[in-house]
């Protein structure tokens, strides 16, 4: 499948690097929600079955040259597209969102699937040629093409994961070369537009999540709580933590859904700041061996491949984990590779996968 | 490529004298390395951003830990205290008279209850109680810690329990909860019930005078209960344990078993207590008795009735029945014994004999003419017998009672020689009783009206005070007192109800105070001794009280409960029962006593209708000492149980 010519070209550390994050999110899991035993609950098979899928994934997205994705990248765009139009209609709502889509083994979140062909989208949109500063109508169709899923995922409703399509373009479009002037321009518009977001484009629970961030003492038994609950969680795991296991907030499940979007807090409170270092490093780790990756990019396409995919991965990474600490309002936003949760999984591997591509192909024609 | 080369000489700028080479490089490069300018900006950002994270997670992890850990441990740990049961009572004899047994309560837990509304409504239909009365338990203590459960329902039946532990299985009713609680137990008909007391929440203001009190403590709140609240209470215990979020109990972490308070040993005596009690109930009186060991002090009986349950304060009473127990107008909370004022009437002729025999204005033997009445400062007063005793020593006067006689020795003591003989006899102020709330007694002197009214004290007032009427009022505890000290020789006792206590090592005996120094001769003694055993066993107004060979001796009294002017006046006016009442005051035997005593019978008219209880009780405590058959109860008089049942408050 892969020409063997290419293999010593597989970033191995990044992809090492990768595995042990899921590893570590695998592990919170089963400390969460293993029974009193120690029997693994069928939650931790789901993860290893999504772990497994997502590798799958990641094979894929590594065999075929990147080139040949993005020349298609409108055409999964367009499928990707539709398939949140069906969501819309015919998904699986649970929570409060119609997000997935019913499979027969699990329900697929195309939302998550949207980032990848979005990132080949806009790779290839500003990597066209060899232009060095993206025209203004390059700016203006990058938002556009954006623009389209982000309104169909916020009408699931899932503020969240649209929102993390936004730092992708903005990435995307400042490492084409876009004139920091013109984000500079962008940058005013969006906070000046803010209180007109606030009032029109926002649901009601949405600003309460706010307004409570703001002051988590509103209402501490309701919106507030789980903010107020996370910050607990971390700060009472110390230098060492109360070790594997022996957590007290997200054991007693005083932290709601500790398995998904506080599973960073777990591992804040069980494994303490060392524990914590230990995964920002390797978070970090990931982050910087990707640009390294882009830089190292054979060609404008590549490195804006890299950038877009790490676009979102490191928008949602700060995020879920400012939030794990109960630093910013609580949104339901994963954490790539360590939560719980298929879709997300899978498709954070398949964007390695691309990135891994790029790097593995450097050097081909 | 114009625009390509304005780019480079713009970066020639930057970089400086390396200029030169970028206009050699090609365009492509030029875009290689802006590009990573741009990716180092990012890594950079990235970089820092990751950095303020760890800053983030520094700050609370290892500079505020301690305080994040004490609320994740709040979170999860619950303290609950253990409540411990308060000491058993023991009578004399070492018969259970108080202890505890197991009562089941509701309660809500704030914190668990998403819905109070809800909870509140679904657990007075399940229950049967009443909402309101819910919610006014839940908003009583608004104050408490939402983890602090809020008990609703104390001492709830088998069937209130059953039905809330079945709906809380289908979690309708989250936040519910039945405790056991260590409940006392008192005897039932309300057998001694102002003695024991009764134990309730402790008030905001008993928290502030002692520091030990912790809010929500159960403590005495009268009787032994109160007196004795230090040795009865016991410690606390403490459960700590894990919770989950939802309030389940996972583990416990430490148990602290709860001590129990110490055990207590009262003078009284049970069956003497009862048999007075039975024997009031039996003549349909209401009225107090108080019987004492005149050797020691030691209280054997202390009756107050009418009575109340107080198991119904055991477990929390409820606004009805308090509300019923206060405005009753027999005043069943009222423990007449220690706190009701009556005027002792002829029971006071002692005194005021001892008085005159000890300061020396007459001898035993000194003799007055009685013609039916006399005339003092100008006003006729009627002795008790139209047609007069005759002549009468002293020893007679006091059998027959007969006024005239008083009269003149009161008038010849004066008040305040009275007063005095009254303080050393302890009929004056309070007996000093080992029990809350005994209001002092009341003996006139001319410095008492001085201060009280201002006004000097006229002779003629003493005439009626030689009588026990007039300004003197007296607790029936003080006349008992004085009484046993008749009986004892002339030594004032202070009556106590404490024996012993056992805090968990054995029983340690409370040293009694003793009696004072004898304050009477013997000459005076033997003579009131002689004039009190005519009462009974002569042609004195005591015959009912009289038992062969046991030598009783006392003095009826009356106590006026309206003058018979006011009478008059209210006669057909008021619902209220103004017959006088009953005293009988006793010891036996006369010579070396060992029991003496008090009974007012209410509205008994006359003291010899009160004296067949003290026979009554007389006679249970010979045949206990003695070992022989409890005797039979006294029967009523006919007139007595029709009027008594007519009235319908006779028991």
């Amino acid at each position: 499948m892969i020409d063997r010519r290419l293999m010593p070209h597989v970033d191995w550390v990044l992809l090492g690097a990768l595995y042990l994050l899921c590893l570590a999110g695998l592990a919170m899991i089963y400390s969460i929600t293993a029974g009193p035993s120690g029997e693994a609950p069928r939650l931790v098979y789901t993860q290893l079955t999504a772990v497994g899928l997502g590798t799958l994934a990641l094979l894929i997205c590594l065999a075929v040259d990147y080139r040949a994705l993005a020349d298609r990248a409108h055409i999964w765009y367009i499928m990707l597209i539709l398939l949140l139009v069906y969501v819309l209609v015919f998904g699986v709502v649970r929570g409060g969102g119609r997000r997935w889509i019913a499979l027969p083994f699990f329900n697929l979140q195309p939302s998550e699937f949207v980032k990848i062909g979005l990132a080949l989208l806009l790779a290839r949109l500003f990597g066209e040629g060899q232009r060095q500063v993206p025209t203004f109508r390059d700016l203006t169709l990058g938002g556009l093409l954006t623009a389209a899923p982000l309104v169909l995922i916020a009408r699931q409703p899932d503020l969240g994961t649209a929102v993390t399509l936004v730092p992708m373009l903005a990435l995307v479009a400042f490492a084409a070369g876009m004139r920091l002037k013109i984000a500079g321009i962008l940058l005013a518009c969006a906070v000046l537009s803010s209180p007109f977001v606030w009032t029109y484009a926002l649901q009601d629970y949405q600003r309460t999540r706010i307004k409570t961030f703001l002051d988590p003492t509103l209402d501490p038994r309701g919106a507030g709580y789980q903010q107020i609950q996370a910050r607990i969680t971390v700060g009472a795991g110390g230098v060492w933590g109360k070790g594997f296991r022996q957590g007290t907030q997200g054991q007693l499940s005083f932290l709601p859904v500790a398995h998904n979007d506080f599973i960073f807090s777990v591992l804040a409170e069980e494994l303490g700041f060392a524990g914590v270092l230990a995964l920002l490093a390797l978070y970090m780790f990931v982050v910087w061996r990707s640009l390294d990756t882009a830089r190292k990019a054979k060609d404008r396409l590549g490195m804006l491949l890299v950038v877009g995919v790490l676009g979102s991965f490191v928008f949602q990474v700060t995020y879920n984990i400012t939030m794990s600490a109960g630093l910013a309002p609580v949104k339901g936003l994963t954490l790539p590779l360590m939560s719980y949760g298929g879709s997300s999984i899978i498709a954070t591997l398949a964007g390695f996968g691309l990135i891994l591509n790029v790097r593995m192909r450097r050097f081909t024609n | 490529m114009a625009r390509a080369a304005r780019r480079a000489a713009a970066h020639a700028v930057q970089v400086g004298p390396k200029g030169w080479l970028l206009d050699m490089m090609s365009d492509a490069a030029v875009d290689r390395q802006r590009t990573g300018l741009r990716l180092g900006v990012l890594q950079v950002g990235a970089g820092l951003v990751f950095a303020v994270l760890a800053v983030s997670f520094w700050y609370l992890q290892v500079v505020r830990n301690a305080q994040y850990r004490e609320l994740a441990e709040q979170n999860h740990q619950r303290r609950l205290a253990l409540q411990a049961p308060r000491g058993v009572l023991f009578d004399r004899d070492f018969n259970v008279v108080v202890e505890n047994r197991h009562a089941l309560s509701i309660a809500i837990l704030k914190e668990h209850t998403a819905d109070l509304d809800k909870t509140v409504r679904l657990l007075a239909a399940v229950t049967g109680v009443s909402e309101q009365q819910i919610r006014d338990r839940v908003n009583r203590n608004r104050g408490v810690p939402s983890f602090r459960p809020i008990v609703v329902i104390e001492d709830a039946s088998l069937a209130q329990v059953a039905a809330v532990l079945a709906r809380r299985l289908d979690f309708e009713l989250p936040g519910v909860l039945v405790q056991r609680v260590p409940t006392r137990q008192y005897p039932t008909d309300g057998l001694a019930a102002h003695l024991l007391g009764y134990v309730g929440e402790v008030t905001s203001a008993q928290l502030a005078a002692d520091t030990g009190l912790r809010s929500g403590d159960l403590v005495g709140q009268s009787g032994v209960e109160r007196a004795f609240n230090r040795q009865l209470m016991g410690t606390d215990g403490e459960r700590r344990v894990t919770v989950n979020s939802v309030g389940r109990e996972i583990a416990t972490l430490e148990e602290i078993d709860a001590v129990e308070g110490n055990r207590v040993q009262l003078t009284i005596d049970l069956a003497l207590q009862k048999a007075v009690e039975e024997a009031f109930h039996a003549l349909g009186y209401n009225g107090a008795a108080v019987v004492l060991d005149p050797r020691t002090g030691e209280v054997l009986a202390l009756v107050s009735l009418p009575a109340y349950d107080p198991n119904a304060f055991a477990s929390g009473i409820d606004r009805v029945a308090w509300a019923e127990l206060n405005t009753n107008p027999l005043l069943p909370l009222q423990n007449r014994a220690i706190q009701g004022r009556y005027s002792p009437g002829s029971t006071f002729k002692v005194v005021v004999a001892a008085a005159a025999l000890e300061e020396g204005l007459v001898t035993a033997d000194h003799r007055i003419y009685c013609p039916g009445g006399a005339t003092f400062y100008g006003r006729f007063f009627q002795c008790n017998q139209r047609g007069g005793h005759g002549w009468v020593d002293l020893r007679h006067a006091i059998e027959r009672s007969c006024n005239v006689y008083f009269y003149t020795l009161g008038n010849m003591v004066g008040v305040d020689r009275i007063h005095k003989w009254a303080v050393a006899l302890g009929l004056s102020g309070i007996s000093g009783i080992d029990l809350p709330g005994e209001n002092p007694s009341l003996v006139p002197s001319t410095e008492w009206k001085r201060q009280r009214t201002g006004e000097k004290w006229y002779a003629g007032e003493t005439i009626s005070v030689s009588i026990g009427q007039g300004q003197v009022s007296v607790t029936p505890l003080a006349l008992a007192a004085t009484y046993a000290a008749v009986a004892n020789g002339g030594r004032r006792v202070t009556p106590r109800l404490l024996k012993a206590i056992d805090d968990g090592h054995g029983w340690t005996p409370v040293p009694a105070r003793p009696p004072g120094p004898p304050r009477l001769s013997p000459d005076t003694v033997a003579a009131l001794h002689g004039g009190l055993w005519l009462v009974v066993n002569g042609a004195g107004t005591g015959g009912r009280a009289r038992i062969d060979r046991r030598d009783v001796s006392g003095k009826t009294g009356t106590a006026q409960v309206i003058s018979l002017e006011g009478s008059k006046l209210a006669a057909g006016r008021t619902d209220l029962d103004l017959r006088d009442h009953g005293w009988f005051a006793f010891f036996a035997p006369r010579d070396n006593p060992e029991i003496a005593g008090v009974i007012l019978a209410e509205h008994a008219e006359h003291g010899y209708l009160a004296a067949p209880i003290a026979r009554h009780l007389l006679e249970t405590y010979f045949a206990k000492r003695d070992g022989l058959p409890a005797p039979a109860l006294p029967a009523p008089p006919r007139a007595q149980v029709a009027s008594a049942t007519a009235r319908g408050d006779g028991r």
